[in-house]
C-alpha cells in the first residue's frame, strides 16, 4: 500500500517536472529574439538551421531547387513538413513559433520515448538478475527508476533545451533516432525499421545503429553476459537433488531467458526496413523529380556531409582540419576521418554484443564526436541515454570531472567565439581549444562508460560465481 | 579531478604516470596550495621587473621616417578658426547651431565633403546579455524627447591614391553649447591636420574628421555617430522619430544639409580622439593617453607605440598613463622596491648578463601604473569617448594633450598647435602606410609605464599560479570524502568481498550531485540578485544608501525563498547515509565553480579575474567549519578561524569595495551608498564585471560561508 503511494507520488513528481520543463522552453521560445540563439554555431549547424530550412522551403515555393545556392542541406521531406510551418507567422508572436512548438512536442515524445525504453531495459535488467539469483541487486534497481532519470536529464540538459528554443531541426532527428531504439527494445520490427530509415534519411550517421538493432531483435534488451547464465544452466544441471524443488521453480518461472538469437525478428525486421526505404526513397524521388533527381539529393545532402564542404567553425574538430588541409590530401583525410567511425564498430559489436543498447548508446557518442556537423543537439541525445544505465554506471570514474568539463567547455565555447568573431581580439585557435576540450571530454566520457559498464559486468560475475560455490557448499 | 577514486581500486597495479603525478599532486595538496598561492601574488608584485620596452612590430607603419609637413601656414588657418569660435563663445546669443554651421564653413571650404549627424541622447541601460551579442542587437531607442538632440559635423577628405574602402577617423569632441579654449585649441589642432590633408598627395585612406557634440556626453555623440555609420536604420523607429522631430525644426540650413544624407567612407584603420586641456600649473606639455574601452579591451599596442615614439622623439612631448596615484607614496613598496633593487644588484655582481633589477623609483611607478591599468580594465567602463570604436573592432585611442596656453600668449599658442599638429599627422602619416588592419602587435597586454608593457604570456603567469590550487584542493577533497567514508572503509575491511558492500557502495561516484544541486540553486540566486537593480532603479527619489539597503533585504528575501521553494538545500541532509563529509563535498564543488567561474573571467577580462582571484582563492582554499575548529583548541585551528572569518569579511564585495576606498582615499565620506553609485556606473555599462560579482563571486562568497557555518 505504501509503496503504491510512494510509486504514485514519484508518478506526479515525475509528471510535474516534465511540464516545468515545457514551460520553461516555452518561456524561452517567447523571449527567443533576445537571446539569438538561432544564430550559434553550437547550436545550428549547416544541417540542422531551421533559417536554411526556410531558404530552401522559400526556393521550392518560387520552383527552384531548394538545393540552389548551397543553402538547404537536409532532406526534402523536412522541408515538405516543417517548410510551411516556417512560412507561416502569428502577429505578434516570434518568428518560426509554430515550428517551435513543433520541436517542444518533439522533446516531450522523445522524453517518453525514453522513459518507456527505460522501464523495458529495467524489467530485462530485473528478469536477468533475478535469474542469476541476485535478488539484492533487483531490489537496488527499484529504487532508481532509469527511465524517469533519463528522460529527465533528457528535458532538462540545457544542451536539448537550447537545441530546442534555437531553432534546429535536431530535435526532430533525436525523436526518430529514440524512436528506432525503442521500437527495437519493444521488439516492434516496423516501428524500428521506420525509425531507423528516417534517422538515417535525416541525418546518415545512424546509418551504423543497424548493427545494435540487429542484435536488440535478436537477443532483446541489455542483460549480463551470456557466459553467466551458461554458467547458471550448468549448475542447475549438475544441481544434487536435495534442493531441486526451488531450482526448478526457478527455471519454470524463466523459461525463455534471451540467449537464442531470435531470427524471426531480425528476418521481421530487414523485411520492413526495404519496406520503408523504399517508401522513402520513392517519396523523395517524387518531390525532388523536377530538380535532378535523386541523384542530386544525394550529393547535396549526404555529399554535403561527408565531403565537409563547409568551413565555418562548429563545435567539432573536423572544419579546422579541413581547412588547414593541402588540396590533394582532401580526399584522404575525409576517408580517414570517416574510417575513424567504420574502425570502431566492429570491435565494440563484439565486446558489447551482450549489451545492444548500451552498444547504441556507445555509437551515438562516437559518431556525434566525430560528425563532420555536431551540434549541441546531438551530445543532449547521448547524455539522455546516459541516464539509462544509471543502474549499471553507478560507480563510473571522473564523473564529476566530467560534469565540470562539460559545463566549463560549454561556456567558455561561447566566450572564445565572441573573442574571435566580435571582438577581434583571439583567433580561430581560441576556438578551436575549445571545440578540442569538448572531444576530449566526450572520449573520456566514452572510455569511463564502457569501462564502468565493463566493471560491472565483472561484479556481477564475481557475485555469481560466489554465490555458485556458496551453493556448492 | 578524480584521479585519486583510482587509489582504492588497485592499489597494487602499477599505475600510469599521469595518474601517479596526479595523485602526488593531490596528496600533497595543502603545501602546494599555499606554495601556489604564495608563488602568485609574488609573480603579481614582481610583474613590474618583468615588463618588456615596446617595440614597433608592424614593418609598415615606418614612424618618424617622413618630415613633418605641416607648417606654419596650416597654424595660421587654424588660430583663424581657435579664435573664431572663442568669438563665438563670447557672443551672447550664440546658438549651438552657430559653431557647427562655422565648423562646417570652414571644412567645406578646405574641399571636405561635409555633413551634419542629428542624434538623441539615450539614457543607459542594462543589456545583461550585451556582451554575448553583436552590437546592432542592443539598440532599443525609446524615450526620445525631440527638443533635446545632439548634432555631430563630420567632414571627409577622398584620398587621392585610395579607392574608398578604408578610412582613419579623427574625433574632436566639443560641447556645442559652451566651447572652452582647450575644446577649441583641440578644433584648431584637429583642423590644421585636416587642411594639410586635403592638400597632400601621399593620402590613400579616407579621412574622416568627426567634430562630436559633446552636449550630452562624449561617449554617447560617438557612440551614436558609429552606430549610423556601422547600423542604418532602414525602416522603423529611427524613421518614425526622425519624422516625428521635423516639425519641431526650423532651421532650414542643418535641415538641407541633413537630407543629403550621412556620408560614408571605408572601413576604419584607426580612430584618435584629440582633446586639450589646461593645465596651468604644470611646466611643459605633455600627453596623456587612455586606451581602455568597454571590458578591458585595449586596441592594437602598435598604436600606442607610434604615438609613443613619435611624441617622444620628434616632438619632445612628454607621455603619461593614468597612475594611481597613493601607491606613489607606500612605504612598503618602496622598500620591496629597494630589495628587488639590491637583489638585481647583486644578480649583477655574480653574473654580469643577469640584468633584471630596475630602480626601487621606477619599481614603484610601474607598479602605480600596473595598478592603474587594472584598476580600469576590471572597471570595464571605457576611459573616453574611443571605447565606443571598440565596439566595432576599430583600434582607437584618446590622446589628451596638455598645456599651459593661454589666449592672450600667441606665439606660445602658435607652437603649441604646431606640434600637436604636427604629432597627429605623423600618426596619421604611419596608420596609412598599413596594409592591413592592426593584426601584428598585441591585443592583450597591460602597460607599466608608456613605453612599457607585460604581454599576455607574462601576465598569465601570476594568474595561472594562483588558481592551480584550485582543482587540485578540489580533487583531494573530492577524493578524500569518497574514500575516507567511515562506514564504507569499515565495511570494506571486514569482508571484503560480500554482496551487500559491494552494492552498498553504488553511486559513491554520484554522491556530489547534492551538493552540485546546493551550487547551482545559490548561482541561480546571483542571477536573481543580479537582476534585482533594475527594479529597484524604477523606484522614484532613492537616495544611494537606501537602494543600497533595499537591494540587500531583498536579495536576503529572495535567498530564503528560493530555499523555501527548492527544497531548502541548507538545511538538506542525507537521511539515508549521514554525511560527516558533506562540507567537503561542497567545499570541493564550490572551489571547482569558482574555478570555472574564474577562468572564464580572466578570457572575458583578465582583470577583474586577477582582482577576484586575489579575493576569492585564499577565502575558497581556507573555508573550513568552525564548529571543527572549535571544538580541537588548538593554537592552529584558532588562528584557521580568524583568517576565515577576516578573509570571508574582505570576500564580500560591499566591504572589499570599501576597505579599499578607505586604503586608498582615505576614511572621510565613506558610505554605504558609495558601493551602490559605483555597481550602478559598472551596470549602466554593462559591463562584464557586474555579471561576474553577482554570478560568480558573491555565489562563491554565500557558499564559502555557508561551508564554514556547516553544522557538521
Amino acid at each position: 500500500m505504501e509503496a503504491k503511494e510512494q510509486s504514485k507520488k514519484k508518478e506526479s513528481w515525475y509528471w510535474n517536472w516534465l511540464l516545468g520543463s515545457v514551460a520553461l522552453r516555452l518561456i524561452l521560445i517567447y523571449f527567443s529574439t533576445n537571446l539569438n540563439l538561432a544564430s550559434r554555431p553550437e547550436i545550428s549547424t549547416p544541417l540542422t538551421s531551421l533559417r536554411r530550412l526556410a531558404e530552401g522551403y522559400w526556393l521550392r515555393q518560387s520552383s527552384m531547387s531548394p538545393y540552389a545556392g548551397s543553402m538547404y542541406h537536409g532532406s526534402p521531406l523536412l522541408l515538405s513538413l516543417l517548410g510551411p510551418l516556417t512560412a507561416k507567422r502569428i502577429e505578434g508572436q516570434p518568428d518560426h513559433i509554430l515550428c517551435s512548438l513543433v520541436f517542444v512536442i518533439a522533446d516531450v515524445a522523445s522524453a517518453m520515448f525514453i522513459r518507456a525504453t527505460g522501464r523495458n531495459l529495467q524489467i530485462a535488467y530485473s528478469q536477468s538478475s533475478k535469474f542469476l539469483d541476485l535478488v539484492k541487486l533487483s531490489e537496488k534497481s527499484d529504487i532508481l527508476p532509469s527511465g524517469d532519470i533519463a528522460a529527465l536529464v533528457y528535458l532538462w540538459n540545457p544542451f536539448t533545451i537550447f537545441a530546442c528554443v534555437g531553432l534546429s531541426t535536431s530535435p526532430v532527428e533525436n525523436l526518430a533516432i529514440i524512436l528506432s531504439l525503442y521500437g527495437a527494445c519493444r521488439r516492434i520490427a516496423p516501428l524500428a525499421a521506420f525509425g531507423w530509415v528516417v534517422a538515417t534519411h535525416l541525418s546518415l550517421y545512424p546509418v551504423i545503429l543497424i548493427i545494435p538493432m540487429i542484435l536488440l531483435l535478436g537477443y532483446g534488451p541489455d542483460t549480463p553476459p551470456r557466459k553467466l547464465f551458461l554458467q547458471r544452466k550448468y549448475f542447475e544441471v549438475g544441481e544434487t537433488p536435495s534442493n531441486d524443488r526451488c531450482q526448478q521453480e526457478e527455471a519454470v518461472d524463466q523459461p525463455e531467458l534471451p540467449y537464442v538469437f531470435s531470427w524471426r525478428s531480425v528476418i521481421h525486421f530487414l523485411f520492413w526496413t526495404s519496406l520503408w526505404l523504399v517508401y522513402v526513397l520513392v517519396l523523395c524521388g517524387v518531390s525532388v523529380k523536377h530538380y535532378g533527381g535523386l541523384w542530386e539529393l544525394f550529393k547535396r545532402t549526404y555529399g554535403f556531409m561527408l565531403t565537409v564542404q563547409d568551413l565555418s567553425p562548429n563545435m567539432g574538430v573536423l572544419w579546422y582540419f579541413f581547412a588547414e588541409v593541402f588540396d590533394f590530401f582532401r580526399n584522404f583525410f575525409l576517408i580517414v576521418f570517416h574510417g575513424n567511425i567504420l574502425f570502431m564498430i566492429l570491435p565494440l559489436a563484439i565486446r558489447l554484443k551482450h549489451r545492444p543498447f548500451f552498444l547504441a548508446f556507445v555509437y551515438i557518442v562516437i559518431s556525434s564526436m566525430l560528425k563532420s556537423y555536431p551540434s549541441v543537439g546531438d551530445s543532449a541525445l547521448y547524455l539522455g541515454l546516459l541516464g539509462l544505465f544509471v543502474n549499471e554506471l553507478a560507480d563510473m570514474k571522473f564523473s564529476f570531472f566530467l560534469f565540470c568539463g562539460y559545463i566549463g567547455v560549454s561556456l567558455l565555447s561561447p566566450v572564445m567565439h565572441n573573442l574571435w568573431i566580435w571582438r577581434g581580439t583571439g583567433n580561430a585557435n581560441f576556438y578551436f581549444a575549445t571545440a578540442m576540450a569538448y572531444a576530449c571530454l566526450q572520449i573520456i566520457l566514452v572510455v569511463e562508460s564502457v569501462s564502468a559498464m565493463l566493471n560491472h559486468d565483472r561484479k556481477l560475475r564475481k557475485l555469481s560465481a560466489t554465490k555458485v560455490l556458496d551453493g556448492k557448499t | 579531478m578524480g584521479e585519486s577514486e583510482s587509489e582504492s581500486e588497485a592499489p597494487k597495479v602499477k599505475l600510469r604516470p599521469i595518474v601517479r603525478l596526479g595523485m602526488f599532486l593531490i596528496s600533497h595538496s595543502h603545501l602546494l596550495s599555499v606554495v601556489c598561492c604564495t608563488a602568485g601574488v609574488l609573480t603579481l608584485l614582481l610583474l613590474p621587473l618583468l615588463a618588456k620596452n615596446t617595440y614597433i612590430s608592424e614593418n609598415a607603419l615606418m614612424p618618424g621616417s617622413a618630415n613633418p609637413m605641416l607648417s606654419s601656414q596650416e597654424v595660421s588657418e587654424a588660430n583663424g578658426l581657435v579664435k573664431d569660435l572663442t568669438n563665438l563663445d563670447l557672443k551672447p546669443m550664440a546658438s549651438g547651431i552657430e559653431s557647427q554651421r562655422l565648423i562646417a564653413q570652414y571644412m567645406s571650404n578646405l574641399g571636405a565633403e561635409v555633413s551634419f549627424q542629428k542624434f538623441y541622447p539615450q539614457s543607459n541601460q542594462f543589456h545583461p546579455l550585451h556582451f554575448f551579442s553583436s552590437p546592432d542587437s542592443a539598440t532599443i531607442r525609446e524615450n526620445i524627447s525631440c527638443s533635446s538632440y545632439g548634432l555631430n559635423t563630420v567632414g571627409i577628405i577622398r584620398a587621392p591614391r585610395g579607392d574608398g574602402k578604408e578610412a582613419i577617423v579623427l574625433v574632436t569632441p566639443y560641447n556645442s553649447e559652451k566651447i572652452g579654449l582647450g575644446e577649441a585649441l583641440s578644433l584648431g589642432i584637429a583642423y590644421s591636420v585636416f587642411s594639410l590633408l586635403t592638400r597632400v598627395t601621399w593620402l590613400a585612406k579616407d579621412i574622416i574628421w568627426v567634430v562630436a557634440d559633446s552636449k550630452y556626453g562624449e561617449y554617447a555623440a560617438v557612440d551614436a555617430w558609429l552606430r549610423d555609420y556601422y547600423i542604418p536604420v532602414f525602416s522603423g523607429l529611427g524613421i518614425q522619430n526622425a519624422e516625428m522631430c521635423h516639425g519641431l525644426e526650423e532651421n532650414a540650413i542643418t535641415e538641407r544639409d541633413m537630407r543629403d544624407g550621412f556620408k560614408r567612407a571605408g572601413t576604419m584603420a584607426a580612430a584618435l580622439v584629440i582633446k586639450v586641456v589646461d593645465r596651468s600649473e604644470q611646466f611643459e606639455d605633455s600627453l596623456s593617453i587612455y586606451a581602455e574601452a568597454s571590458n578591458g579591451q585595449m586596441p592594437n599596442l602598435d598604436l600606442i607605440n607610434i604615438v609613443n615614439y613619435l611624441a617622444v622623439h620628434r616632438q619632445g612631448l612628454r607621455i603619461k598613463v593614468e597612475k594611481m596615484w597613493s601607491l606613489l607614496n607606500c612605504k612598503w613598496l618602496m622598500i620591496l622596491g629597494e630589495i628587488l633593487e639590491s637583489l638585481g644588484h647583486l644578480a649583477k655582481s655574480l653574473n654580469p648578463q643577469w640584468k633584471f633589477g630596475i630602480p626601487a623609483v621606477d619599481y614603484v611607478e610601474g607598479t602605480a601604473t600596473l595598478a592603474s591599468s587594472l584598476y580600469y580594465q576590471a572597471l570595464g567602463i571605457p576611459t573616453g569617448p574611443h571605447g565606443a570604436f571598440r565596439d566595432y573592432q576599430v583600434d582607437a585611442i584618446t590622446l589628451e594633450i596638455s598645456s599651459r596656453v593661454s589666449s592672450n600668449n600667441k606665439g606660445r599658442q602658435n607652437d603649441f598647435l604646431l606640434r600637436g599638429g604636427r604629432l597627429i599627422e605623423g600618426v596619421i602619416r604611419s596608420v596609412n602606410n598599413l596594409l592591413e588592419k592592426f593584426h601584428q602587435s598585441f591585443f592583450l597586454y597591460l602597460l607599466t609605464s608608456p613605453s612599457k608593457f607585460l604581454s599576455v604570456g607574462v601576465y598569465m603567469i601570476a594568474f595561472a599560479l594562483l588558481v592551480a590550487s584550485l582543482p587540485m584542493v578540489a580533487a583531494s577533497l573530492y577524493g578524500h570524502a569518497n574514500n575516507l567514508d567511515p562506514g564504507f572503509e569499515k565495511n570494506k575491511s571486514n569482508h571484503p568481498a560480500s554482496a551487500s558492500d559491494e552494492l552498498g557502495i553504488t553511486l559513491r561516484s554520484w554522491k556530489w550531485l547534492y551538493a552540485a544541486k546546493k551550487v547551482l540553486v545559490v548561482h541561480l540566486w546571483g542571477a536573481v540578485v543580479l537582476l534585482l537593480p533594475y527594479f529597484i532603479c524604477q523606484i522614484p527619489n532613492c537616495s544611494p544608501t537606501t537602494s543600497f539597503v533595499v537591494w540587500v533585504l531583498l536579495s536576503i528575501f529572495s535567498l530564503i525563498i528560493l530555499f523555501w521553494i527548492l527544497g531548502s538545500p541548507f538545511s538538506y541532509v542525507n537521511a539515508s547515509q549521514p554525511q560527516q563529509r558533506e562540507w567537503a563535498l561542497l567545499k570541493s564543488v564550490t572551489i571547482s565553480a569558482a574555478f570555472i567561474g574564474l577562468c572564464l573571467m580572466s578570457v572575458i577580462n583578465f582583470a577583474t579575474a586577477e582582482i577576484g582571484a586575489l579575493l576569492m582563492v585564499p577565502m575558497c582554499l581556507m573555508a573550513h567549519p568552525l564548529k571543527l575548529d572549535v571544538k580541537s583548541r588548538k593554537l592552529r585551528n584558532i588562528s584557521r578561524v580568524a583568517c576565515n572569518l577576516a578573509l570571508a569579511f574582505i570576500g564580500l564585495p560591499p566591504t572589499a569595495f570599501l576597505v579599499f576606498k578607505c586604503v586608498f582615499e582615505g576614511f572621510d565620506g565613506i558610505s554605504v551608498g558609495d558601493f551602490w553609485n559605483w555597481l550602478e556606473s559598472i551596470w549602466a555599462w554593462s559591463s562584464a564585471t557586474y555579471l561576474y560579482i553577482g554570478m560568480i563571486h558573491l555565489p562563491c562568497w554565500i557558499l564559502c560561508i555557508h561551508v564554514i557555518l556547516h553544522p557538521c
